[in-house]
């Protein structure tokens, strides 16, 4: 179950969200609109000692932004081995990238370069990689999750679209519950030496179990939103205020995210 | 227009086709009138809340909402549509059916806004709702992280928020502890004073008297088997046994054994 756990804490967390940090207190709409530019810099800059600026920048935000660092660097570089490590680790030996060798083992009777080029191309990526998914940690920590459904919205996705997207989003939490409660109910009653076929029978069939669940769910929350006088297009409450301080902050993201193409 | 709000004649359903839930049922309900639909699980309230708020239609017989024939093809006209919702309030028995949006808050504005009202006066709702609900500090939270209490006043705000005349309640206080049971019969006992219509399905006999005139007692065959004044539905022990209403407690006082019907407040 820790799986599980993770999962919904990782979905769920919105602690950060709440605090009065630099972040949380502006336009949402904002945020969104300066960690795309940043991450636009991010995602072309060529030059590594630019990357080292912008990713102490997001760290810099983080701080003001009222989140413990070690946290935010813990669950950052958590995700980025998964992205980068397997793509960059092979490109640093000679076979891969050719160049200046900067040190030599022998693996296997075959000798192995480390060149420069391929050592400055990995760490070039890597910080590449270490600094987007800071930033989009950084903005969905900081944002709560209603608020990033109300930002689609704006962004003319359609309304429909976003309702459901809000729907699943509000449901995972129920069927993540229901599948924790059936797993304890099987615990409690079978314990935990399950053998491995009558698992597997247990697993398929609360798998179909969850399936005629939501499908009697999605019946019963369609009659709901009748009920209350849905007729296809949703109604919603838009109420997002743009402040001076708000124009100041995407005004320096787009500053900062320009320079950096100015200097590479 | 007359002052009967529903009139049902010899309806009868059966979910998927297949399962019969309710068997032949004549109600008439007037404007103003505290009904409570009671009956063991299983034995059809729900299923007659969701065809008086034209969810469901019935296999036979005829349900007349305001005068005119309750049909799929009724509702489907938009002016009578706008007009049913506005007027019918429907409290569903699991509140996470209810609560289907991403916040309190925006669960309590959706039927207004879907109804046409105004962004202000819905706004204002809200406000006059959560104080009155006391949930002001839960508006920007999401469903999941509320209490079953704080769901059910939460599901109860998005539906006075509509301000219907007639308000349909599915056993409003399931698994509530006394003091929000207390709450939330009040709110009940409010809008009733305010002239609305109530109709609520309930096992809790401890609240029926209280939130109605009339009760209406449904069995196992699926039909009403019994009407009147709740004190006098509710004085008939031996009936209430029979329809599993009612619990025998077996006690022990010193050596001798004895056994008394009891209320069960809250059968699950
Ligand atoms: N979605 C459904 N599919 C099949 N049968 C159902 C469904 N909902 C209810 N029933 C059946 O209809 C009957 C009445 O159910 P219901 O109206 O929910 O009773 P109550 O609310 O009094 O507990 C029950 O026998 C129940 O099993
Ligand atoms: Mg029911």
């Amino acid at each position: 179950m820790s799986a599980l756990s993770f999962f919904k804490d990782a979905l769920y967390a919105d602690a950060y969200a709440l605090k009065k940090g630099f972040l949380q207190s502006r336009d949402p709409r904002i945020n969104v609109a300066a960690i795309l530019l940043l991450i636009i810099a991010v995602l072309f800059v060529r030059d590594t000692a630019v990357l080292v600026w912008l990713y102490t920048f997001c760290l810099l935000l983080a701080a003001c932004s009222k989140i413990n660092l070690l946290f935010f660097i813990k669950r950052t570089w958590f995700f980025i081995p998964l992205f980068s490590l397997f793509i960059a680790v092979p490109a640093v030996f000679n076979f891969v990238t050719p160049g200046h060798p900067v040190f030599m083992f022998t693996l296997l009777h075959h000798p192995v370069t480390i060149t420069r080029e391929g050592l400055s191309g990995a760490t070039l990526f890597v910080m590449r990689v270490a600094t987007s998914v800071s930033l989009v940690i950084l903005l969905s920590l900081t944002t709560k999750h209603t608020e990033l459904l109300k930002v689609l919205r704006i962004l003319k996705i359609p309304q429909l679209f976003v309702m459901t997207l809000g729907m699943c989003y509000r449901y995972i939490y129920l069927f993540v519950e229901i599948i924790e409660h059936t797993h304890l109910a099987i615990k409690s009653r079978a314990g935990t030496n399950i053998k491995h076929k009558k698992g597997r029978e247990i697993a398929t069939w609360s798998i179909t179990n969850l399936w005629i669940r939501s499908y009697h769910l999605n019946n019963q929350v369609y009659s709901a939103m009748l009920s209350r006088g849905y007729r296809g297009e949703p109604q919603v409450l838009h109420e997002f205020k743009t402040t001076l301080r708000d124009w100041a902050w995407i005004t320096a993201a787009a500053a900062i995210s320009t320079l950096s193409f100015a200097v590479y | 227009m007359s002052n009967t709000i529903f009139a049902l004649r010899n309806v009868h359903y059966a979910h998927a086709g297949k399962f019969p839930a309710l068997c032949g049922i004549d109600l008439t309900v007037t404007a103003g009138e505290k009904i409570a639909v009671i009956g063991a699980n299983g034995t059809g309230k729900s299923t007659l809340l969701s065809l008086l708020d034209g969810l469901i239609f019935p296999d036979a017989g005829r349900i007349e909402a305001f005068g005119r024939e309750l049909t799929e093809d009724a509702l489907q006209d938009e002016k009578y549509a706008q007009f049913f919702r506005k007027k019918i309030g429907f409290v569903f028995q699991n509140p996470d059916v209810q609560l289907f949006c991403p916040t309190v808050k925006e669960d309590i504005v959706f039927g207004p806004l879907q109804l046409g009202v105004s962004m202000e006066e819905t706004l204002k709702r809200l406000t006059v709702l959560a104080e009155l609900l006391e949930i002001t500090d839960l508006l920007d939270r999401a469903p999941h992280q509320l209490s079953i209490g704080e769901k059910r006043k939460a599901a109860i705000a998005a539906v006075w928020a509509i301000d219907p005349d007639i308000i349909l309640l599915d056993e409003p206080t399931a698994g509530l502890d006394p003091l929000t049971t207390r709450h939330i019969v009040d709110l009940i006992t409010l809008a009733s004073s305010q002239g609305k219509t109530i109709i609520t399905a309930t096992h809790d006999l401890h609240i029926i008297s209280e939130i109605s005139d009339t009760v209406y007692l449904f069995d196992k065959s699926r039909k009403i088997i019994s009407s009147g004044r709740p004190e006098t539905v509710l004085a008939d022990d031996e009936f209430l046994k029979k329809n599993n209403l009612l619990h025998i407690h077996r006690h022990e006082h010193k050596d001798t054994v004895h056994s008394h019907p009891h209320l069960h407040p809250d059968t699950p």
